[in-house]
């Protein structure tokens, strides 16, 4: 029969989607439905003095004001956790005394269309008084400057530091040392679809229901019960299409919060908010915004011998509800940063500090500042001796009889094909054909005379990166980084009618999830794709998870959870079947739904008579034996392991405009096994996409004293079709197949490699102009500064 | 409070654009959720003299609709207020064109006629180069030519195009009946032009375009179809005897709080061959003569710079065409 | 699947000021069918047909006029519906994805987008139909491109370039719209 599993079957999800059949937040519009809109501060820092919300509750079709007192009887402020250390403020999610960023949320008005809710804020007159703010790490580590937290004594939230090996030898015994800082600027997700929510609260059974665009049913469940003083079985979280996240969905907001405890006061009455573009750019959640100080000890043959790096990361003015993002980063900065290179000497400093800006979240590939400033640091080291950056990865590269191995830090480095990449990309991607005709351009470049007739030599360059994911990592990946993970649970029913219904605790948002889940099970159970449904987004169905879809686990986990749920119907299928047809449970298969025994073709049942007969005529099955077929299933994470690639991108620059194209774009990467290469190339593509514009369009643009600069579609700027290339994606033959479920996260890679990649890319291009790029924001304006033709100007 | 002391500002805000009133405030409207436009009535005249009437009686209360490609997005940020829309897409007339030498374009004409015109495009060359720079076709396809340059966007192309062309603006009112403002007169500051609260532009009358003249237009933006950084755009006219300039024009977009005219610079050209050499000149000269601002997309040097890049790019393209 | 229950009747919200000077009836053709509604004249034309009309198919990504997701076609042409007044669409043609195919019998932009698996997270993707529907269609009618000759990838990432996705990196729906143009090719060819 026909194997669903790595093949490009069409989605699941694509028949609605593409009808118009989506359900999306906005798309709901229950009946008595109140519409909410948030008064917000345009300053980054300020003292409330007051807000007089008398006309806004005056307005015809307003329904209620919150302010962040009159909110403060029906929500608790909002807790934050994170490791030992870590500064934990309370803050309400409607600001009263203080507010922390431009965009801070000051009250709360739900009218009866947002439209009118809207007309009401615009009446909610709020008196401030301007504080110095604090837009840039310098400013946040000023010693005498401003404070966010008037009860903590420094804006420092978090700090940690850590030694591996001896860097100090390492340093006294290396030939070269290079210092340098690097300067990674902030930018955000930017889903199409904003965040949004429609919170309803029904006193009579004292129970409440979120609806709205997360990723993942169970975690918001305790956070909305515990601000609002419900029992986390009385709160039911239910997401239908989530329209992209990439990590900004994977909290809970003060806006959604805000509106929980709205909801909660106007007990009865569904409270719809749907955030506006310029909300999402704003305050929806940013992300990145890290300074890496860093010392090199290398080698004269381009090895390096030690690192000493130190990081402050610009948390923004809140620590997201429930997870410590900021913390976290560092800490897996700190632990991945080696990658598959040989280094054994290094230290890591952390320090996260509160600035005025916008929440800092994850986003895509949470940790990606450890490969860019380690691949920028192998190029400059390449630079620095005259060698080629492809030749010093492969120096440093741990060689190919040393795996399995441990990092530094803890994680075992097993199955590492990152050589063998470097070998298929140096074929595929043609370097060797590339540096000839960058040759031979600048070659006609230095001839040219200004002014003369004919065009000058092209501006070529090529950057090759190469690094490991964990996706998930190895099973003491967690251990390292001091997040151990639960099993990931599935459950499955097989229906009366033999179809088969599987539950995930995943919550996709782009992913396709109940295309590749779907594909897995139907081959596990031996039916086609079309008697599988997988269920999903939905807190009262999911299996308990406190993770939903995130940390590039699902092609692992959620896999593992569903062939081995699958396989455990399967069994039962073959139990029933085999007291029925009176043959051994070992010689029944499934083959296209139906059940037979093994060689004998006409011993056979359809799954719907083995399922009818399970439900409806539990004497026929096997005595003692319970009615239906149900399982349940756990994956221990086993050996995820790690995703790899080498990518190589071609660019040429505009010596006149500083304008970057990207010429040719080529990876070569092995995530294991694929389920579905349209999804694993969907996915890769997609993420470089995002890194692409991570360096030459996008950021999250803020003045020194808080001032946000980049609220619109036309400030904040995402590539479009013209601005990304085609991207050519090869795979190295899939690894040793040390476990069965063999399949890796392919959702992150794409934009940790893309930004290193680009930047790589680029100082290649301007080498010629001796251009060193250690800000990872390339515009053009910042390209020509680099090449020395315009003067800085900040 | 996001006032601005600005002339420009108040002009706008006596206008019934309250808060709109510098780009950089614009990016700075966070204040509240903004995404549904505030209220307002609505007059839709099928008539050229239903709309004066209108406008004459709410003056700068009424705010006049044509493709609503600049208006909506401000009504939806609540940048602008007005309580009135008259929606004059409705009047026949104003969506004429006439060809006759030169050129007459109605005010509701909408962009996309030029791209779809071989006709209008061989009429007004440069008009053909230009258009295609202005955002996406979905944008066109409502934008109307006259709203651009009622609203007077110094980054948008067509007001440079009009200065370029000399083009004549028509003005209309109830009480003061018909006067003409030159394209040099008619764009006064950001978002701000000649056109009284009560005058409704009618007509672009742009003069015909002389044999032996070529046009150069472009721009460079962050990506593809986003307001240019910087645009240029040239005219230039060839003796067909001698090849010597005898008619030179260059104007930018992105520099100034209007549409800038390089006057000096396009002088230096006239009765010269158009040589590299001469058009670097002419260049190095347009550059010094600009003094753009920066903001979160290029800085002020690189706008400046710029400026220079696209003067010999279009200037060249312009000689090419006129050849 | 999402749950079911999440399938919410449509309940169109009155506006609160009916005072006639701030109301204006709009009547269109939407999908074909003639629609009527008194709204105020502030609702864009993508409000009316969501919130007025029920037609949620057309998606809202910026309102802003930048990211393309609101793309409809009036009178043929698409046009961002969050930069258009309901009221300037009165005695026009609208048409959304609603009005393109269902999932028994597909529009050739929605198969070739199928076959070529072209969208992930599908907030962006009404726009994109749209789009891609005008724009095969114009460039069928065009006399400039001739007979048969396959669109470019530069071409069709043109055409694109008014639409933003934050998922796919593009290649993907530059590939649906190949197949989108081979499927009509096909047919026009039977």
């Amino acid at each position: 029969m026909q194997r669903f599993t790595g093949t490009r079957v069409t989605r699941v999800e694509d028949p609605r989607i593409l009808t118009g059949g989506g359900n999306y937040i906005d798309d709901r519009n229950p009946p008595g439905l109140g519409h909410a809109a948030f008064v917000r501060s345009p300053f980054a820092h300020a003292r409330v003095h007051s807000i007089d919300t008398t006309a806004a509750r005056a307005h015809p079709g307003v329904i209620a004001v919150f302010t962040g007192a009159e909110l403060g009887p029906h929500i608790a402020p909002i807790v934050t956790q994170g490791p030992p250390g870590m500064s934990c403020p309370r803050f309400t999610c409607l600001a009263t005394d203080k507010v922390r960023m431009v965009g801070d949320p000051v009250a709360l008005v739900i009218a009866e269309s947002r439209a009118v809710a809207e007309d009401a804020c615009e009446l909610v007159e709020v008196e401030y008084e301007e504080l110095a703010g604090i837009g840039s790490i310098e400013r946040a580590l000023a010693p005498d400057g401003p404070r966010i937290w008037d009860d903590l004594d420094s804006n420092v939230l978090y700090e940690e530091a850590a030694t591996y090996g001896d860097p100090d030898a390492a340093f006294a015994a290396a030939a070269h040392t290079i210092n340098e800082t690097f300067v990674q600027h902030r930018i955000t997700n930017c889903p199409m679809e904003t965040r949004g929510v429609i919170a309803t609260y029904e006193p009579g059974r004292n129970h409440f229901t979120y609806m709205g665009t997360l990723q993942g049913t169970q975690m918001a469940r305790f956070v909305i019960s515990t601000a609002l003083s419900l029992p986390a079985t009385n709160v039911d979280v239910v997401l239908g299409d989530v329209g992209g996240s990439f990590g900004q969905k994977s909290s809970i907001g003060h806006e959604e919060l805000a509106v929980c405890g709205a909801a909660k006061a106007l007990a009865g009455r569904p409270i719809k908010w749907i955030e506006d573009r310029t909300e999402n750019l704003s305050v929806g959640g940013q992300a990145r915004e890290e300074t890496v100080t860093a010392q090199v000890a290398f080698d004269a043959d381009g090895r390096i011998r030690g690192l000493r790096l130190d990081m402050v990361l610009a948390g923004g003015a809140y620590p997201i509800a429930s997870a410590p993002i900021t913390t976290l980063v560092g800490t897996l900065a700190r632990v991945l940063v080696p990658g598959a290179y040989d280094i054994a000497d290094y230290s890591f400093r952390h320090r996260a500090v509160f600035t005025n800006k916008a929440p800092y979240v994850a986003y895509r590939g949470p940790w990606a500042i450890e490969t860019w400033v380690r691949e920028r640091v192998l190029d400059r080291i390449a630079r620095e001796l005259g060698l080629d950056p492809v030749e010093v990865r492969r120096r440093n590269l741990l060689a190919a009889d040393a795996f399995p191995c441990k990092l530094p830090a803890g994680p075992t480095l097993a199955g590492i094909t990152l050589r063998a990449a470097l070998d298929k990309a140096e074929r595929v991607a043609d370097w060797a054909g590339f540096r000839a005709e960058q040759a031979s351009e600048r070659a006609r470049r230095a001839v040219a005379q200004p002014g003369q007739p004919g065009q000058p030599g092209r501006v070529l360059g090529l950057g090759v990166v190469s690094f490991i994911e964990p996706a998930p990592g190895p099973p003491d990946y967690g251990p390292s980084i001091g997040f151990t993970l639960p099993p990931e649970r599935a459950t499955a029913r097989l229906e009366v009618d033999g179809t088969l219904s599987v539950y995930t605790s995943q919550a996709p948002h782009g992913q396709g999830h109940e295309t590749t889940l779907a594909q897995l099970a139907a081959d596990e159970l031996g039916v086609s794709m079309s008697a599988v449904r997988v269920i999903h987004s939905d807190s009262r169905t999911a299996p308990f998870s406190m993770m939903g879809t995130g940390g590039s686990r699902s092609a692992t986990v959620a896999s593992g959870s569903v062939i081995g749920v699958a396989r455990a119907v399967r069994d039962q299928v073959a139990e029933i079947v085999a007291h029925m047809l009176e043959a051994n449970p070992t010689d029944i298969e499934v083959v296209d739904g139906v059940a037979r025994v093994k060689g004998s073709p006409d011993k056979a049942m359809p799954l719907a008579q083995v399922a009818m007969t399970a439900w409806l005529a539990p004497q026929y099955l096997p005595p003692g034996r319970n009615p239906g077929i149900e399982a349940t299933f756990d994956f221990r994470a086993g050996d995820g392991g790690w995703t790899q690639s080498v990518h190589s991108c071609f660019v040429e620059v505009d010596p006149e405009t500083g304008v970057v194209k990207v010429l040719r774009y080529v990876v070569v990467e092995d995530c294991g096994d694929v389920i579905n290469p349209a999804i694993v190339e969907g996915q890769i593509r997609g993420g470089i996409a995002q890194g692409i514009g991570e360096v030459l369009y996008e950021h999250s643009a803020y003045d020194d004293d808080g001032t946000f600069k980049a609220g619109t579609f036309m400030d904040y700027l995402i590539p479009s079709s013209m601005e990304i290339p085609s991207i050519e994606i090869h795979h190295v033959d899939a690894t040793v197949v040390t476990q069965e479920v063999n399949f890796r996260g392919v959702g992150e890679g794409g934009a940790i490699g893309a930004p290193a990649a680009v930047c790589s890319a680029v100082e290649d291009a301007l080498s010629p102009w001796n251009a060193k790029v250690v800000e990872q924001y390339l515009p053009p304006s910042r390209v020509l500064e680099l090449m020395g033709v315009i003067p800085v100007e900040r | 409070m996001l006032s601005c002391a600005d002339d420009n500002c108040k002009r706008l805000r006596r206008r019934g654009v309250r808060e709109l009133s510098c780009r950089a405030q614009l990016r700075r409207a966070c204040k509240a959720a903004a995404m549904k436009p505030p209220p307002f009535a609505y007059d839709a005249p099928e008539t050229i003299d239903e709309a004066l009437g209108l406008l004459d009686e709410h003056g700068d209360e009424a705010k006049v609709l044509a493709g609503g490609q600049s208006l909506i997005p401000l009504l939806s940020m609540r940048l602008a207020r007005p309580a009135r829309l008259v929606d004059i897409a409705r009047i026949a007339e104003l969506g004429q064109i006439f060809l006759n030498g030169s050129t007459r374009i109605g005010a509701t004409v909408r962009q996309c006629a030029v791209e779809r015109s071989a006709e209008l495009r061989t009429a007004n060359p440069l008009l053909g180069k230009a258009i295609p720079f202005i955002g996406h076709g979905p944008i066109r396809n409502r934008g109307t030519i006259g709203g651009s340059v009622a609203h007077a966007d110094p980054a948008a192309e067509l007001p440079a195009v009009m200065l370029l062309l000399e083009a004549e603006m028509v003005l209309r009112s109830a009480s003061g009946g018909e006067r003409t403002v030159p394209a040099a007169e008619f764009f006064e500051g950001f978002l701000t032009t000649a056109a009284q609260p009560q005058e409704l532009l009618v007509e672009l009358r742009l003069p015909a375009w002389l044999p032996g003249t070529g046009a150069g237009f472009q721009e460079i933006a962050r990506r593809h179809g986003d307001f240019a950084i910087v645009g240029a755009g040239a005219v230039v006219q060839l003796d067909p005897g001698t090849g010597l300039v005898t008619d030179s024009r260059l104007a930018f977009t992105g520099v100034a709080g209007t549409p800038v005219r390089a006057t000096e610079a396009e002088r230096m050209l006239v009765g010269h061959e158009p040589t590299i050499a001469a058009i670097a000149e002419m260049a190095a000269v347009a550059r010094a003569g600009l003094e753009p601002s920066g903001d979160v997309h290029a800085s002020a040097a690189y706008r400046r710079h710029i400026a220079g890049v696209l003067t010999e790019r279009v200037v060249k393209e312009a000689v090419d065409a006129a050849r | 699947m999402p749950p079911a229950e999440l399938q919410t009747p449509h309940t169109p919200h009155t506006p609160p000021d009916e005072s006639p000077d701030l109301t204006v009836t709009v009547n269109a053709t939407v999908n074909g069918t003639r629609r009527s509604t008194t709204v105020e004249p502030r609702r864009t034309l993508a409000d009316w047909l969501r919130d007025d009309l029920g037609l949620t198919a057309t998606h809202l990504g910026c309102e802003q006029g930048v990211c393309g997701a609101c793309t409809v076609l009036v009178d043929g042409d698409p046009v961002r519906s969050c930069l258009m007044l309901a009221v300037q669409a009165r005695e026009m043609a609208v048409t959304t994805v609603e009005g393109l195919g269902s999932v028994a019998d597909m529009h050739p932009v929605q198969q070739g987008c199928l076959d070529a698996m072209s969208f992930q997270c599908g907030f962006c993707t009404p726009g994109f139909l749209m789009a891609i529907t005008a724009y095969l269609a114009r460039r069928g009618q065009t006399a400039e491109v001739p007979d048969g000759r396959a669109p470019s990838d530069d071409e069709i990432r043109e055409a694109l370039s008014g639409n933003l996705c934050r998922c796919t990196g593009y290649q993907s729906i530059v590939d649906g719209v190949r197949r989108a143009w081979e499927i009509t090719s096909e047919s026009a060819g039977a």
